[in-house]
């Protein structure tokens, strides 16, 4: 995958080019507008990764050139901005997902794969997901684990199919409560833990390999190794 | 305080001002009227003097001259009788009735000794006799049978007889009848007139004083763009609404800075943080798991908490310049709230809280979704810190006449008296509360942001009570 990233910020540029590498994307860097639109004519990418705060141009306008250039590869709009019609009016004009900063890696990478889900052709959409021997059964709303039926809450089945969809990936709190409560809100409290820490109740049961797990300061994943 | 406009009481404001200028108008004119009535009717009762003395005096004159024999009394009555016929003012109509002039002549002993007139002159001798006319300038005379009174001009002559000429008055109030029954109808015209044109004239000045109140009770936090409407008129009205569009200039620009001024302080301060963050997790996750885990763990905790920090201050500030700025869409509280309490039940739960949701119907308010999300998420989690063990924390949602009511009830301590007094502002927190002292603040400024607001107070039981008012229009 063929990542364009354009950022002024040299710290942020330096950190997000390397963990971008080591999630497997090649990744083109540009600090200003005018780079970027040079690169995006020179090469095809996959994805765009464009700050809102360039010295030369502002990120929208940036966008909305690139579009007129003929580039179609999804964007995410990074942000440092507080208003949410910034965010709105991003999204509306081209920009397919935005992120605030500071934000965690985790989450970044998951609207990059998501962004990258979208814009590919879409595929039968599976009725069923599998990891080792817990199995959700999406038209019956059912979840079983070593054939065992699980006694899950409707809320408690969309969180655990949220986490088999990211098998292997970690999704943060935040992340959490974005997509399985609709809503972006930050509790000083630690309501989703609470949430995981039941369902891995019903998940994990004695003797077995215990599937969720939490990973410190970052968030959860369900491992299937 | 209602922003509103009552229409009725700005209409009862057009009736006032013109009923007023209405009075002053009709009142003034009357005035003028009642003036200019008694000098046409001083000068018509010159006029007729004038000729009662005039001919009185040639009567005088004759009757003097003319030989007292048997013909006397025809010479002196065809003069009176010719005299009759010049009466000023006199109308055609009046011409056949005898009793608009008459003749008297009084021996020197005071008897009737010539009578030219309608009918017998005794009535008239008795009320000359019981009146005093002196020869000097004419009288009034009033004879019963007669409504209207007689004008009656004397003379003396030399034998010692009186000669009296009288003359009806009826012409004379004739002419001031019909002049007042025209005033009055005219008078009635005009004032009608005046008021329906004052009245029209205020009603469209007040029509756009009013337009100009809807439309600066319409600029909200949200929309500082609009302008209140102006006129071409250069009046004072449009005068006012070229005022009010500067000072809303003004305000955008100034409350425009602030954005700019916490834009920036956000961006300045987030960029940093992502750096620093990044940072962080990338040495967390080549980090091995062990001791070398947890410092930076607990540095990226740190760090969301300052963010978390660093946007509700900003939200706070701008909150508290009533600049907060809103993405409105239509959202049920009672399904908002319903999903907020399933996403916060089991952590209370697992304190050994409960929460209890009354509310019935759906409530569909005007609002700002991600505000509202967070603020019923700064409300739990006030709760969910604060309250012991074994309490129960009841949630009422009701739907006001046109205002939604949310109720925060707990059976727990109840809130410190001493923080309670201050609780809204800035900074304040419990003594043994952990957070940064923002919540209800933020709380109180979403809130007003949407046009609302909070009270908080302690149950006369025990417990705390935090209720939020959300109008259900937006502004």
């Amino acid at each position: 995958m063929r990542l364009l990233l354009v950022e002024d910020e040299l710290d942020i540029q330096s950190f997000l080019k390397c963990s971008l590498e080591e999630a497997g994307y090649q990744v083109d860097v540009a600090a200003d507008g005018k780079t970027a639109e040079q690169l995006a004519i020179e090469a095809a990418f996959d994805i765009l990764i464009v700050d809102l705060g360039l010295p030369d141009i502002d990120g929208i306008s940036l966008i909305l050139r690139l579009r007129q250039l003929g580039v179609r590869a999804p964007v995410l709009i990074l942000s440092a901005r507080r208003s949410v019609d910034d965010r709105v009016r991003g999204l509306e004009q081209g920009g397919d997902d935005y992120l605030t900063k500071p934000f965690a890696l985790a989450e970044l990478l998951a609207r990059l794969r998501n962004l990258l889900k979208r814009s590919a052709p879409a595929g039968s959409e599976a009725t069923r997901l599998h990891v080792l021997d817990l199995e959700l059964d999406l038209l019956r709303r059912e979840a079983t684990r070593a054939g065992q039926l699980l006694q899950l809450t409707p809320q408690e089945f969309v969180l655990l199919e949220y986490l088999c969809r990211n098998t292997g990936r970690v999704v943060t709190r935040s992340m959490i409560l974005d997509k399985v409560w609709g809503m972006r809100i930050q509790p000083d409290t630690n309501v989703v833990d609470v949430h995981i820490y039941r369902l891995r109740g019903k998940v994990d049961g004695k003797g077995q390999q215990p599937l969720i797990r939490t990973l410190r300061g970052v968030g959860y994943v369900l491992k299937d190794r | 305080m209602s922003s509103r406009t009552d229409s009725p009481k700005v209409r009862s404001a057009a009736w006032r001002i013109s009923l007023w200028a209405t009075l002053a108008f009709a009142f003034g004119t009357m005035i003028v009227f009642i003036f200019l009535h008694g000098f046409v009717a001083g000068d018509l009762q010159r006029r007729s003097d004038a000729w009662l003395s005039g001919e009185v005096e040639v009567l005088g004159d004759v009757a003097e001259r003319t030989p007292k024999d048997a013909l006397y009394g025809r010479v002196v009555g065809e003069v009176a009788e010719l005299a009759a016929r010049e009466v000023p003012d006199k109308q055609i109509s009046t011409s056949n009735s005898d009793n608009s002039v008459f003749f008297l002549q009084t021996g020197g002993d005071g008897s009737l000794k010539l009578w030219v007139g309608a009918g017998s002159g005794d009535a008239f001798l008795k009320a000359i006799q019981a009146s005093i006319i002196t020869p000097d300038r004419p009288t009034d005379l009033r004879v019963p049978g007669f409504s209207v009174p007689f004008r009656v001009a004397c003379i003396r002559i030399g034998d010692g007889s009186h000669i009296f000429l009288g003359l009806s008055e009826r012409d004379e109030l004739r002419v001031l009848n019909s002049l007042r029954l025209r005033f009055i109808l005219l008078w009635l015209l005009i004032v009608l007139l005046g008021f329906g044109i004052v009245f029209l004239t205020t009603r469209r000045m007040l029509r756009h004083v009013r337009e100009i109140t809807e439309a600066a009770s319409r600029i909200g936090h949200s929309d500082l763009n609009t302008r209140v409407p102006t006129t071409k008129r250069n009046d004072e009205v449009s005068q006012l609404a070229f005022t009010l569009n500067r000072m809303l200039d003004r305000i955008e620009n100034s409350m425009h800075q602030l954005h700019t001024i916490t834009d920036s302080l956000a961006h300045d301060l987030r960029s940093p943080l992502t750096a620093i963050r990044g940072k962080l997790e990338m040495s967390l996750s080549s980090a091995t798991y062990g001791e070398r885990v947890e410092p930076i763990v607990a540095a990226i905790d740190e760090l969301d908490r300052l963010t978390d920090f660093l946007n509700k201050s900003l939200d706070v500030a701008e909150a508290k310049a009533d600049a907060l700025r809103l993405t409105r869409s239509a959202i049920d509280l009672n399904e908002l709230l319903r999903v907020m309490i399933d996403l916060y039940e089991p952590s209370m739960s697992e304190k050994g809280l409960q929460v209890r949701l009354r509310s019935g119907s759906p409530l569909v308010i005007f609002a700002d979704a991600a505000l509202l999300h967070r603020m019923v998420a700064n409300l739990l989690d006030n709760e969910l810190k604060h309250l012991p063990p074994a309490c129960t924390l009841t949630i009422e949602l009701r739907n006001e006449v046109d205002v939604a009511r949310l109720i925060f009830e707990d059976d727990g301590p109840g809130f410190d008296p001493e923080v309670l007094l201050h609780l809204f502002e800035r900074r304040v927190k419990g003594r043994d509360s952990n957070g940064h002292g923002l919540g209800l603040t933020f709380v109180d400024a979403v809130a007003r942001a949407h046009g609302g607001g909070v009270t908080a107070s302690n149950r006369e039981s025990s417990g705390a009570r935090i209720a939020v008012t959300l109008p259900l229009a937006a502004e």
